[in-house]
């Protein structure tokens, strides 16, 4: 019964995306500490490292679906950004914001998309709509 | 425990909080620009609060979660008086001139203050933004699967 169970929620799209919504909401949180740390001075922004979506892609192109599983997203110190202020902080009002709201828009496709890999699952279990 | 159901809510509450206090300081230095005498009888001193990010102890992280500090925002670890010395005015009817009929004037510079102002109005405006997406995203996560 549990193995069923494991392969209802091991489909490749529900892994995938799952991991995704994990990874937009860890970026949310990085990008809300930036926006609260804006008047903090020497404050070095955090986001998730681009290299997060590239090992992710090289994951599902392999098919190994092992790694995507294992694959964690982690926010950290983005080095990339230069500081525009004298006290050395590195957060840009507009540009967090505007990446806040792409962001949250990610948030909202891929919720949608694991919504309808449960939506479906349920729709097989029940046999009709 | 561990992940939130609102992302990011504890870092813009306190972001709110802290520029809520950095507000209050900045209306008290523009309103005491023209204090010659404080409650202790010296020449008013203008505040100034000090901004820190805060974030959990290695204690308090929880194990297994996705990133390994959770982020807390930001605190005002302290308010302190800036002791730059302000100038003084030759005023010798002053109930507060000295022998010379010179008073000591707060250090506080009304325009300085107004571009403070301005600043932590608009931080404080882009949390309130923030509370808004952590809510819709929250809402969203709850209506996974439905």
């Amino acid at each position: 019964m549990a193995e069923l169970l494991d392969n209802l929620y091991s489909q490749e799209n529900y892994l995938i995306s799952k991991k995704l919504l994990d990874a937009t909401h860890l970026r949310h949180e990085a990008l809300s500490n930036n926006l609260a740390n804006v008047e903090t001075p020497g404050f070095k922004r955090r986001d998730l490292p681009k290299t997060f979506a590239i090992e992710l892609r090289r994951a599902v192109d392999r098919k190994d679906f092992r790694r995507v599983k294992a694959l964690l997203p982690r926010s950290g110190e983005d080095r990339q950004a230069k500081p525009v202020r004298m006290d050395g902080n590195t957060v840009q009002l507009d540009e967090e914001l505007l990446a806040m709201n792409r962001n949250a828009l990610n948030y909202e496709y891929l919720s949608h998309a694991v919504g309808g890999s449960i939506k479906e699952l349920n729709l097989a279990i029940r046999g009709r709509v | 425990m561990g992940m939130n159901l609102i992302p990011g809510v504890e870092a813009t509450g306190s972001a709110l909080s802290a520029e809520k206090i950095r507000l209050e300081i900045i209306a008290q230095n523009i309103a005491n620009s023209n204090t010659t005498q404080d409650a202790s009888g010296h020449v008013y001193r203008r505040k100034e609060v000090a901004f820190e990010e805060y974030v959990t102890s290695p204690e308090r992280r929880v194990p297994g979660y996705v990133d390994e500090n959770l982020y807390l925002g930001v605190k005002v670890t302290d308010v302190y008086d800036d002791m730059t010395p302000g100038r003084m005015i030759y005023n010798p009817g002053h109930p507060h001139a000295n022998d010379d009929g010179m008073v000591q004037m707060p250090n506080v510079d009304v325009s300085r203050e107004m571009v403070d102002l301005i600043s932590a109005s608009r931080a404080y405006e882009a949390n309130l933004t923030v509370v808004k997406t952590s809510r819709r995203m929250a809402q969203q996560a709850i209506a996974i699967g439905k």
